[in-house]
């Protein structure tokens, strides 16, 4: 492992210490935190027990498990994103410019308004259902060209956002306030029972992806390129595109959508890394989750009042679209 | 026998491109396919490479019948060089050559695939160019690296397609050098190319393709006479003695110029 890519692994640990001392409460500032870690420690006077209570409240209820679920959803958004951009061949898409994130939150959303499902398991149908969708209309007879697919994603994303808007126009006025503010995305309502519900299948969809890294890299160089050298392209992509959404539709279901950071924390690591993907995918999840942290600290410091950290994501990540449209020159005949 | 191909035949959605093909391959023979543009050659390959599934007929590799391997078991005997490759993602060529390896490697590299990686790079001769990215070399330089992403897998039987078309002639040279070298220890080639004189001075055998059927196969008529070359590229050749065989000219026949000593 290159001195690059060490530093990028411990990145996400100092950040998580740091983060832990921000927040809109007076009670824990951070020299507060810093006197009660002390005095949890003994090495310093023990505090009130009201107060006591409050800090331990506000560090091991609130900031606690927002930290690790920025972490947890900045990791999974990244590092489904380097695997889609790999078996797509395609350096512009990630789980929300295929439409994934918008199935996924679909899926949530109905689940939250009808009860039907467990929302982490409807967010993985509607995010399966969603790629599947854009990657058989963009394939039409011969090989999926980059744009097109785009094209199918911001159609499919489009389709499951207005299924989105029928669930919430028909949801009652206490509910269509959560599905609103949620699919905004936002860290917001960060809990223990959201970092428990995203663990595990991001966990495992990270983990497989994490096994099948070097599988990306023969997909990456084309479909024959890869049945040459023995194995079969269509199952390999459907073994890593499982793992993809479930971890994005993980992140989803918990956070809503938070556009755009599949896409360009890939592409940060890769100037830190280099595109080979088994260095590559552990690099840019550790990245994404630091990226995530910082940006989720950003949002709720910056202002008075809380902005939902989708709409920073997003004003973040479209110049990136933007700049990486310029430098691959795409034309409407690629 | 290396290769036995019997009464293969193939169509793309009901356009017939090959027809009844029977040829053979012996270990450790040199073979080019000739023909012209769409005359089956690239179709063909693919076909013994097992990319492709015949619609009549039968490919036996090494005495064992090709459907019957397994997508691995295949890419441990047959290399398969396409035409050109369009590649997306800078990787180094290292480990453009080392995707070489997915048929040997359980999921990920091991020091041995590594190794193998390494050992093709230094036999193409292009340890220079290891740590470049490989969307940044020259179509002959990237040829050179998909060669040696193929004899990574170390296989028994090596498929080319129109090797040596983006290379120049000291490249040319230094490929088929390394081909007949390959065939030497004992490795089965099998190359479409465009250029008769290569093939008649440098190959063993010499299969020459017309509208999807096998116009000649060297052993009856020599590949170079003149009606087996008007079938094949339907043009009076302009063949001018070379030792024991004949080398062909491009171009119209222009006697006033051709002044052979």
């Amino acid at each position: 492992m290159t001195a690059r890519a060490r530093l990028l692994w411990c990145l996400p640990l100092p950040l998580a210490a740091a983060s832990l001392l921000i927040g809109p409460s007076s009670m824990a500032a951070p020299g507060d935190v810093l006197t009660w870690l002390l005095a949890r420690l003994g090495l310093a006077p023990a505090f009130a027990p009201e107060r006591e209570a409050i800090m331990a409240s506000v560090l091991l209820d609130v900031r606690l498990p927002r930290v690790l679920l920025s972490m947890l959803v900045g990791a999974s958004l990244t590092g489904s994103g380097v695997a889609l951009q790999a078996v797509f061949r395609n350096p512009l898409v990630c789980p929300y410019v295929l439409g994934l994130a918008s199935g996924a939150a679909f899926g949530a959303a109905l689940a939250l308004a009808t009860g039907w499902l467990p929302p982490q398991v409807a967010a993985f149908a509607g995010g399966l259902a969603a790629v599947a969708l854009a990657y058989l209309l963009a394939r039409g007879r011969r090989e999926v060209s980059t744009v097109s697919l785009i094209l199918s994603g911001v159609i499919v994303g489009g389709f499951f956002t207005a299924l989105l808007t029928i669930v919430q126009f028909l949801s009652d006025p206490f509910k269509l306030q959560t599905i609103v503010h949620w699919t905004m995305g936002n860290l917001h309502a960060a809990s223990w029972s959201r970092v428990r519900s995203a663990a595990l299948p991001a966990a495992v969809g990270l983990g497989a992806l994490f096994a099948l890294r070097f599988r990306m890299n023969v997909l990456a160089l084309g479909d024959e390129e890869a049945r040459a050298v023995g194995l079969s392209p269509e199952r390999e992509r459907l073994l890593i595109l499982i793992p993809a959404t479930l971890a994005a539709s993980a992140a989803v279901a918990v956070s809503g959508v938070i556009g755009l950071v599949g896409l360009a924390v890939p592409h940060m690591a890769r100037m830190i890394v280099g595109p080979e993907n088994r260095r590559l995918l552990p690099a840019a999840v550790a990245l994404g989750a630091a990226f995530l942290l910082v940006v989720d600290d950003a949002a709720r410091s910056l202002f008075s009042f809380e902005l939902p950290i989708g709409i920073f994501t997003t004003l973040l990540g479209a110049p990136v679209f933007v700049w990486l449209i310029w430098r691959a020159r795409v034309g409407w005949e690629v | 026998m290396a290769i036995v191909v019997r009464g293969l035949g193939f169509a793309y959605e009901r356009a017939p491109v090959l027809t009844s093909i029977d040829m053979h391959a012996e270990v450790g023979s040199f073979t080019a396919l000739l023909g012209r543009n769409g005359s089956g050659k690239s179709t063909l390959l693919r076909l013994m490479a097992g990319l492709l599934d015949p619609d009549a007929g039968t490919i036996e590799i090494l005495g064992q019948a090709l459907c019957a391997l397994s997508p691995r078991q295949r890419a441990r005997l047959i290399g398969f060089l396409p035409q050109q490759h369009r590649p997306v993602f800078p990787f180094s060529v290292f480990d453009v050559v080392l995707t070489g390896r997915a048929g040997h490697a359980p999921l990920n590299p091991r020091r041995e695939d590594e190794a193998a990686a390494h050992d093709a790079i230094a036999r193409v001769g292009i340890e220079a160019l290891s740590e470049r990215p490989y969307t940044e070399l020259s179509g002959g330089e990237r040829q050179m690296v998909m060669l040696a992403r193929v004899l990574s897998q170390r296989p028994k039987l090596l498929l080319l397609d129109e090797p040596t078309a983006h290379l120049d002639l000291a490249n040319q040279a230094r490929l088929i050098g390394l081909l007949r070298e390959l065939a030497g220890e004992g490795m089965t080639v099998v190359a479409a190319v465009h250029d008769p004189n290569l093939a008649f001075l440098h190959s063993d055998a010499q299969i020459m393709l017309a509208r999807g059927r096998v116009v000649s196969t060297g052993s009856s008529r020599p590949p170079w006479a003149r009606d087996v070359l008007v079938e094949v590229y339907g043009e009076e050749p302009w063949t001018l003695p070379f030792g024991d065989r004949s080398i062909v000219l491009p171009g119209p026949r222009r006697p006033e110029r051709a002044t052979p000593s």
